[in-house]
């Protein structure tokens, strides 16, 4: 998005701030006492940096007046936001890459040392949190600082099955949370993911800047940190959504597959990306576990989509498949490698269009269920320490069948077992 | 007596070996431009499919959206339809030059009705052929839509649903070509009607179920049993 983009009201009042040294955008909803808490953390930066917060204002400006108060420091300037006002789609991804996109270009005119981007609310928050994330830009020169989040058993599953471990093993760097949304982004960062959006947009599509700060940043060889944040509040699931919600998350790293294959072919295994602050305890999680609905609905894919997903998957595949959904349901597991080859199929199918890329997409939403079911039954059983090594052992699987990837990817035609 | 007869069956032969003679160039010009218009479209189909294999025009056709037209084209190749259809065209054009070669005017009258019908026939044919995309795209959207829905008759509405948009575009392509109007009209209503019936009595039985289990959730929830489940994937 270029400078000009920003939105009217914003550009108007950043003609009189000329400089920064760091933009904070805060697009969560983190009500009056929120945003004073995380203004008292700003001020608490070492050497009083000048900071312009960016804040959305659902409420129509009655937010910024009441922050008068907080306006007066000298280090902290705000600016509203309208750029991530909601989105009238009710695609909150969409909403999201604008959002990201007017704070990197803000980024950018003002030339700021770094950004950051504050989109979830943590189960404890501290003053000090989003801090965190700008810290590693005051002490050294980082240029994504990704957020690390307390790992629960049941949340964040989408990025514990596919975001993470496929980043990881596509483009050799362990970042937890490659997606955020919490993230901190130098200069440098923003300017490149900036520049690549404007390229992709002789393409067909652009792609999700949240999707593009790990890759970039990744196949730069940028310096990239993890912050400890705590644990974050994860919205609640809208099943009706939910493959909708697929199709969002997974088009864009699709997308960036595609874009950057000449540099996850050269990548082998992957290494440790530094995390900086305390790890918080794993705690167990409360809930009703109610499975028959996903296994419900892994079994009624497996009977009706057959037709697609014959497009897409491997005989073996299939087989292993309808194996799977003839199972009792208290013994469904779908293995690691089996899942792994699901996810690289389907990232071929979408470069291939094999299908229409959203009707792809959101037929594997049984997939992804199945997958859920067969993780929910494990972690039940060994309990919520083993939570991280158990998405350990999917990583390690990723990085096992990469080999299979890349010669689907290769040779479409010739190489299909 | 005799020589009339003779005299009459002489007048006869001659009058139909001289009308032969007459229509035999016709029918000579007929089997040679058929032979010709054999022959070239022979070599057409030759080079249009090797001109359409070199582009990859079927890998291309799936990139640009149309993979279904795969799922009706000989040996599910668009590329041998369009060849062959290029062939087609080409014997029809070879047919019908060699019937105005008979330069009777019946002939030339058919012809300028066979040409008039073109854009008649053409314009059916994008009919159908837009209708079938549409159709399997729908299926396709609903089939999917059904089972991430966990609806167990996702595949009957989606047959329904591709069944209302071909019986739709059949009886569009029907009264493009002008075959019985009336009849097709009666026929679409029936049809259509008929399918939208079927699926409106095959959902409410089978939703019954949910609606029993909706209901249930209901009143659990009003009732201060709601207990959130701890699943969160984004």
């Amino acid at each position: 998005m270029e400078v000009d983009s920003i939105p009217q009201q914003p550009q108007e009042k950043t003609a009189q701030i000329d400089s920064a040294d760091f933009v904070v955008g805060i697009f969560a909803d983190l009500g009056q006492d929120g945003v004073k808490m995380l203004c008292e953390g700003l001020r608490s930066l070492h050497g009083s940096p000048r900071i312009v917060v960016l804040q959305r204002d659902p409420v129509g400006g009655a937010g910024a007046a009441n922050l008068q108060s907080v306006q007066e420091e000298s280090s902290l300037s705000f600016l509203p936001w309208s750029a991530a006002g909601p989105d009238p789609l009710g695609a909150p991804t969409q909403s999201i890459s604008i959002a990201c996109q007017s704070l990197f270009a803000l980024t950018e005119k003002l030339g700021a040392r770094a950004c950051c981007f504050v989109a979830s609310e943590m189960e404890s928050a501290t003053p000090q949190w989003v801090c965190e994330l700008l810290q590693p830009f005051v002490e050294s020169d980082f240029d994504l600082a990704a957020p690390y989040y307390t790992a629960r058993m049941f949340q964040g599953l989408l990025n514990n099955s596919i975001v993470y471990p496929l980043t990881r093993c596509l483009y050799g760097k362990r970042i937890h949370n490659p997606f955020g949304p919490d993230v901190g982004v130098s200069r440098r960062l923003a300017q490149k993911v900036l520049s690549a959006n404007r390229n992709n947009n002789g393409g067909s599509s652009q792609t999700h800047p949240l999707a593009l700060l790990a890759t970039v940043a990744a196949c730069e060889n940028l310096q990239i940190c993890q912050v400890h944040v705590g644990a974050r509040v994860y919205p609640p699931t809208d099943w009706t959504n939910m493959s909708s919600l697929i199709a969002q998350v997974m088009g864009p790293i699709f997308l960036e597959m595609e874009r950057c294959a000449a540099c996850w072919q050269r990548t082998r295994g992957s290494v440790i990306v530094p995390a900086r602050g305390e790890r918080q305890p794993l705690s167990e999680e409360t809930g009703t576990l109610d499975l028959n609905r996903m296994d419900e609905t892994f079994r009624l894919g497996v009977r009706d989509l057959q037709e697609i997903w014959s497009l897409v998957l491997p005989p073996a595949t299939l087989f292993e498949l309808r194996k799977l959904s003839r199972s009792a349901p208290e013994q469904v597991h779908m293995p690691d490698e089996l899942w792994a080859r699901i996810v690289y199929d389907f990232a071929l199918a979408h470069r291939l269009r094999t299908i229409n890329r959203d009707h792809l997409l959101r037929s594997m939403t049984p997939l992804y269920l199945a997958w859920v079911v067969s993780y929910a039954r494990e972690i039940v059983a060994a309990g919520a320490a083993s939570v991280e090594q158990r998405i350990e052992r999917l990583a390690l699987a990723y990085e096992a069948a990469k080999p299979y990837l890349i010669s689907r990817w290769r040779w479409p035609d010739r190489f299909n077992p | 007596m005799w020589d009339q007869v003779k005299q009459a069956l002489n007048q006869s032969t001659t009058k139909f070996l001289t009308e032969l003679a007459h229509l035999l160039p016709g029918v000579v010009a007929l089997i040679v431009a058929l032979l010709i218009s054999f022959v070239l479209a022979w070599i057409l189909a030759i080079v249009v499919r090797r001109l359409l294999t070199g582009i990859h025009f079927d890998e291309r056709l799936s990139h640009w959206g149309f993979a279904s037209l795969s799922e009706w084209s000989p040996m599910h190749s668009p590329t041998r339809l369009v060849s062959r259809t290029v062939a087609c065209i080409v014997i029809l054009s070879g047919f019908l030059i060699g019937v105005a070669a008979f330069d009777a005017e019946s002939t030339s009258l058919l012809v300028r009705s066979v040409f008039a019908y073109v854009p008649n026939i053409v314009g059916a044919i994008l009919v159908l052929l837009v209708g079938s995309i549409v159709a399997s795209f729908l299926a396709r959207s609903v089939l999917i839509g059904g089972v991430n829905l966990n609806l167990h008759y996702a595949r009957l509405l989606s047959l329904g649903v591709k069944w209302l948009v071909l019986v739709l575009s059949v009886a569009m392509a029907l009264e493009h070509l002008k075959i019985a109007p009336g009849i097709v009209d009666l026929a679409f209503g029936i049809l259509f009607g008929g399918i939208v019936l079927t699926l409106v009595l095959a959902v409410g039985l089978n939703s019954r179920e949910l609606v029993t289990k909706s209901l249930e959730r209901d009143t659990k929830e009003s009732s201060g049993e709601h207990v959130e489940e701890p699943f969160r994937h984004v």
